[in-house]
């Protein structure tokens, strides 16, 4: 069995299960965020139950709408927060306190291999990058979950997705992702799995292969994993005290597609053109293309490495006059640790604007929303019509080296003239 | 189960932020289940004048028990239920599509609609026309050109109980008593 069959077969008490059985497993770990958290919680009331089944099972992160920015998220936050507190939620994350959920979940040690992670949010896969299956549900389960801690899945067939080669900087895993997307399509992995393989991936940080997993889903990905190295064993030995075991796949694991890619064939960094994460295109394709706003975080983007490559082309120099830059660290940690290598001085005197670690401009939530025509470049992971405010404005999506470049001259621009050799 | 109705026409990718716009996830009373169902009504596809995958009339014309028939890979996207939820409460009874996005079809299935993937059906249909799904018998008909056509759903064995039921909610409630 693959590493997803693996689990699925584990959690569901069976010894082998097949692509496309239906399954009822139990759940390792649940996460609900504002942005559909009160959502879960009236259902939940509705199912007529007083407690949680298991409230160290649950993991609370608000992401989406704050610090709140008006009465209607204050009030839904509220009643989130009373909701924690009735349970006796240990795992709740305020504002100020965690950053974006998939982060969070990731950074804190909360999402272990060869368990199950199931959350309201789609980009949940982003967990699969430490072996764990994880995916994103609607919030009627998610009250069923909570009652229960059950759910059923329609087990994925893995496409294996087998990277080899070296990045060379600026070309990143986002333009991998991107590049991966271009052969896949939007529905290319329907209730598939993606498992990434291959020497590219081994070489990366942790931090690079949440990108992946994270943007598995664009694919339509039931879920996105990789097979835990030593690098992720360290991680998390370093982020909690719990004991986990670690599963690969077996050795004659049948998939239901191997694709290979070599990262010599990614010529020039890519950027996704609206309105689809799978329109991928060489940035000289788009060189010039005038925007209004760059947008550098996200929980596809919005890490220390990303920040810092964003910052090691920024510094010295000027954003564009009339290009609104905002960059927005995934969570207090790497605000953190980005505030002592000095990059939010330089991200600061470049002129852009630093939010506070959230989902920000990603969607039309919070703030950052476009208005008709506004133009973005971001490191994001949807660039669907309307996705960031006005239907007709429209987002572009690229790596964090891409955006910062593009921050500075206004329009679409090629990051390797910064990292040309002197 | 039998469910019958008229057909909307829509496109291919149809996403969740088309059916359900960002900017009111976090509208909505879902403590008053009157107030919310009216508010998801009126605030999903609200920019469909322009979108290409569906039809401009569709907001105006929709009535109680349409059924949807779409292209490839419909409800991309979010997890926001409110993308489903926008539909049923607009009158949509059900969902035939050549292909379904995972999320999506979970979360229409959990309000009691069913959601179907078959692929290629989006090719027999036309806004306007007749259509009659068998759940049990999974058996689709276009009642205006008389064909029919036969689906296998991949599906837990009590989904259709809890259709019946009138969605996940109501199931697991008639499950405690």
């Amino acid at each position: 069995m693959t590493l997803v069959e693996k689990i699925l077969a584990k959690k569901a008490g069976k010894k082998v299960v097949r692509p496309n059985q239906i399954v009822e497993f139990s759940v390792d770990l649940a996460m609900i965020h504002d942005a559909l958290g009160a959502h879960t919680i009236a259902r939940f009331r509705e199912l007529g139950v007083e407690k949680v089944w298991d409230p160290a099972r649950i993991v609370v992160v608000l992401d989406h709408y704050v610090p709140n920015k008006d009465i209607d998220t204050a009030k839904k936050c509220l009643n989130i927060k009373k909701f924690v507190l009735e349970q006796g939620i240990e795992n709740y994350y305020e504002v100020g306190k965690g950053g974006i959920a998939h982060q969070v979940l990731v950074e804190k040690g909360h999402v272990l291999p060869g368990t199950t992670l199931v959350a309201v949010d789609s980009h949940t896969t982003t967990s699969g990058v430490v072996g764990a299956f994880a995916t994103g549900i609607g919030v009627d389960e998610m009250a069923v979950v909570f009652k229960t801690g059950r759910l059923w899945e329609r087990v994925p067939g893995t496409i294996r997705i087998n990277v080899e080669g070296k990045l060379r900087p600026p070309i990143a895993s986002k333009d991998l992702m991107l590049f991966i997307l271009k052969r896949l399509g939007v529905s290319g992995a329907l209730f598939k799995s993606l498992q990434y393989t291959g020497s590219t991936i081994s070489q990366m940080s942790i931090e690079s292969r949440m990108v992946l997993t994270n943007m598995a889903i664009e694919s339509g990905a039931t879920n996105g994993i990789i097979e835990p190295d030593q690098k992720v064993v360290d991680f998390l030995k370093a982020r909690t005290n719990q004991p986990f075991e670690v599963i690969q796949s077996d050795p004659d694991a049948e998939y239901a597609e191997t694709l290979e890619f070599h990262v010599d064939d990614i010529k020039e960094p890519m950027v996704a053109v609206p309105p689809k994460p799978s329109n991928a295109v060489g940035v000289t394709e788009v060189e010039g293309t005038r925007i209004d706003q760059a947008f550098i975080g996200s929980c596809t983007n919005g890490r220390l490495e990303d920040l810092r490559i964003a910052a090691r082309i920024l510094k010295g120099r000027k954003a564009d006059k009339f290009t609104k830059v905002i960059v927005i660290p995934a969570s207090q940690e790497v605000l953190k640790a980005a505030l002592a290598e000095g990059l939010i001085e330089t991200f600061v005197e470049a002129g852009a604007v630093v939010g506070p670690p959230t989902c920000g401009p990603c969607m039309e939530a919070h703030m950052g929303i476009l208005g008709p025509g506004e133009v973005c470049i971001s490191t994001a992971n949807r660039n669907f019509q309307g996705r960031v405010g006005d239907v007709t404005a429209k987002i572009y999506l690229a790596s964090p080296a891409t955006v910062a470049a593009s921050a500075l001259k206004g329009k679409i621009s090629d990051p390797r003239e910064f990292f040309r050799e002197a | 189960m039998e469910l019958k109705g008229r057909v909307w026409k829509f496109g291919k990718d149809v996403d969740t932020d088309e059916l359900f716009a960002g900017r009111f996830i976090m509208g909505g009373d879902e403590t008053s289940q009157s107030q919310y169902q009216e508010f998801i009504a009126r605030s999903g596809l609200s920019d469909v004048g322009h979108r290409e995958n569906v039809p401009k009339d569709f907001l105006t014309k929709v009535r109680k028990g349409d059924i949807i028939v779409a292209e490839e890979n419909f409800g991309i996207g979010s997890s926001r239920q409110q993308a489903a939820e926008t539909l049923k409460f607009k009158g949509v009874q059900a969902v035939v599509a050549d292909s379904i996005h995972r999320i999506f079809f979970r979360n229409f299935w959990n309000l009691g609609c069913p959601a179907i993937d078959l692929p290629g059906i989006s090719a027999e249909f036309e806004t306007g026309h007749e259509i009659v799904i068998n759940l049990r018998q999974g058996t689709i008909k276009n009642l205006t050109t008389g064909k029919e056509f036969e689906f296998r759903l991949i599906i837990p064995a009590w989904f259709i109980d809890m259709v019946e039921a009138g969605g996940l909610i109501p199931y697991h409630k008639s499950l405690k008593s």
